[in-house]
């Protein structure tokens, strides 16, 4: 089985997309089918073992969001990462909750889906509910943040938020978030939400110190 | 002071007419012809052209050479950008001061070269804020070029702060209470002094907070 | 990274945009073409297989959801001379995409832009070329006026 590639069937109703995933996957040397809606997926699913699902959020008839339910408790062996249009936050949070393991949003480079790609295939198969402690979606919002993918990384500290709601850490990441998205408002309250809940949480106070008016250039402190 | 405005619209006029009030030589470079006209009419003292302030020749016409200052002032931030660029780099006009419409191009307009880049809507964004501004503030002060703010607060009868004392306030972290005004005296404040109806309090933070503090001192609007 | 595998970013989706993106997009890089008119994407060929993004590359916030940041490559042709000249510049100097060129109708401006490591290419100055390069090809013909007065 270890020496087998790896399969990854990658469902999106336009044929643009399919196209650019398939050709930039190919050369990692991965095995790549593909389905046009989400029946279709299923279909395959049922027919061949995959590693991976690419599934595309807004297909006709069938929606993401339900093929992903059923692939979640149907082939709990396939993971599954959600494509998206920019800026559904809220998909994001309702399929982190159903299980996906990451996000990508479109568009996006040959190199950022091959490595992201690369990533969930390493990561080896975390349960979902393992996936569901506080530590963990705090890790994945921290790499999805470094790698600017803002929606993905909010829906991951959200998820934190909720395991735990009493940790700074969850609360700075919120911030930063929010700073990066140009809302300096609610960036310096979720620094202070940091603070209080821990008065020595020192990213959050490097933060709110270098947010102030006007703002000092510098790092962001993720934690 | 020889200064070009390019753009287009009624501030135009006034700033024009503003400046050679004061002195200042002031031409007007406008795109639209009927504008041109009028203002040629009701501006004697100032030289009018017709043309995009980014096109080169329409510059030099509008004298970039000798300008001290220009000031581009139309709804296009691009237009604006690129006249700000070209009267720098093609005719060195030292200053070169631009009209942001998209207040996210105010960081970017100055990391291209812009010597000021100011926002109409982060302008009325601040004032409004600084508005909100309660009845019970006396006088709100910027120093250090805006950076720290001071603020006489009256306590009123609803005032959160009202019978508190300073450690039991919910202060932003960069905000501080200076001192009290009670009955004429100033008191230098410690934690554990208390605010009684009627104390003035001097407030002193940095502007991103300093909304947050005057709440937490004299409530919201009065 | 081999040169099929650019991240390109086309800003404007009129015949130029359109052609280059195609293009492109056949030849195996990975594509984004913004326009503000979605229907101007109807120009696209069947062979084009990036993404299309509905805005106004202008804003900061269309920008980044093409994520600049990552592009290799970053084309401005709007039908805009100063639209495509601050598109260039913001790409380059402020999200450092390596290559960055623009279309300017008005050549006049071009050298502010290249001292920039802006690269800039007018059609009426490529036209102009063409034409003299014909011409000076030619020139050994006998002038039109030789062959008429000589009748």
């Amino acid at each position: 089985m270890a020496t087998q590639k790896p399969r990854i069937l990658i469902a999106d109703d336009e044929k643009n997309i399919r196209f650019t995933m398939t050709h930039a996957l190919e050369r990692s040397g991965y095995e790549i089918a593909a389905a046009v809606n989400g029946e279709d997926a299923l279909k395959q699913l049922e027919a061949a073992e995959f590693d991976l699902l690419l599934l595309d959020l807004r297909m006709p008839g069938m929606d993401g969001m339900e093929v992903l339910r059923e692939a979640a408790e149907r082939y709990p062996g396939t993971r599954v990462v959600i494509v998206t249009a920019h800026g559904t936050v809220e998909n994001a949070v309702e399929a982190v909750k159903l299980g996906a393991a990451d996000f990508i949003q479109k568009p996006f480079s040959p190199t950022e889906i091959r490595d992201l790609v690369a990533q969930i295939l390493d990561r080896g198969h975390i349960r979902t509910e393992e996936a569901h402690d506080y530590a963990t979606h705090l890790a994945l919002a921290k790499r999805s943040i470094n790698q600017r993918r803002l929606a993905a990384a909010t829906a991951y500290v959200k998820q934190a938020i909720a395991a735990d709601p009493g940790r700074p850490e969850a609360f700075n990441l919120l911030g930063v978030l929010q700073e990066i998205e140009g809302d300096r408002h609610g960036a310096l309250k979720n620094y202070r939400i940091a603070l209080d809940l821990n008065p020595s949480y020192e990213p959050a106070r490097r933060n709110l110190s270098r947010s102030g008016e006007p703002p000092i250039p510098g790092t962001l402190s993720l934690g | 002071m020889r200064a070009i405005l390019a753009g287009e619209g009624k501030t135009l006029y006034y700033l024009a007419r503003q400046f050679t009030a004061k002195g200042h030589h002031i031409t007007i470079v406008d795109r639209h012809p009927d504008e041109c006209e009028a203002l040629a009419r009701r501006l004697e003292k100032s030289v009018v052209v017709l043309g995009n302030g980014s096109d080169p020749a329409v510059l030099e016409d509008a004298g970039a050479r000798q300008a001290d200052v220009l000031v581009a002032l139309t709804p296009e931030d691009q237009d604006n950008l690129i006249a700000c660029q070209v009267a720098r780099q093609m005719f060195g006009v030292p200053r070169v001061l631009a009209l942001v419409n998209d207040p996210d191009n105010e960081e970017i307009f100055k990391r291209l070269g812009v010597t000021e880049a100011f926002s109409a809507t982060r302008i009325i964004a601040t004032l409004l804020e600084e508005q909100a501004a309660l009845e019970e503030v006396i006088n709100l002060l910027p120093m250090a070029e805006g950076r720290i703010q001071v603020a006489e607060v009256v306590i009123g009868e609803k005032a959160p702060a009202r019978d508190k004392t300073l450690q039991e306030l919910d202060l932003p972290a960069d905000t501080l209470v200076a001192g009290i005004i009670r009955a004429g005296d100033v008191h230098i404040p410690r934690g554990n002094s208390r605010l009684y109806l009627g104390d003035k309090v001097i407030l002193i933070g940095r502007p991103a907070s300093f909304g947050e503090a005057l709440r937490a001192v004299a409530g919201e609007e009065a | 990274m081999d040169r099929s595998d650019l991240y390109i970013i086309v800003a404007g989706c009129g015949r130029l945009g359109a052609r280059l993106a195609s293009e492109l997009s056949r030849t195996g890089s990975s594509v984004v073409v913004i326009d503000r008119d979605p229907s101007r994407f109807a120009a696209l060929t069947a062979e084009f297989s990036g993404f299309h993004l509905t805005g106004d590359a202008i804003e900061q916030e269309v920008l980044r959801s093409a994520k600049i940041e990552q592009a290799d490559c970053f084309l401005a042709t709007t039908n805009q001379d100063n639209i495509n000249l601050m598109l260039a510049q913001v790409a380059k100097v402020i999200y450092g995409v390596p290559l960055v060129m623009a279309r300017i109708y008005d050549p006049l401006r071009s050298p502010v832009y290249e001292r920039l490591g802006i690269d800039t290419i007018s059609p009426t100055e490529l036209s102009a070329q063409e034409f003299l390069r014909m011409i000076t090809a030619r020139a050994g013909l006998e002038p039109a006026s030789a062959l008429r007065n000589g009748r």
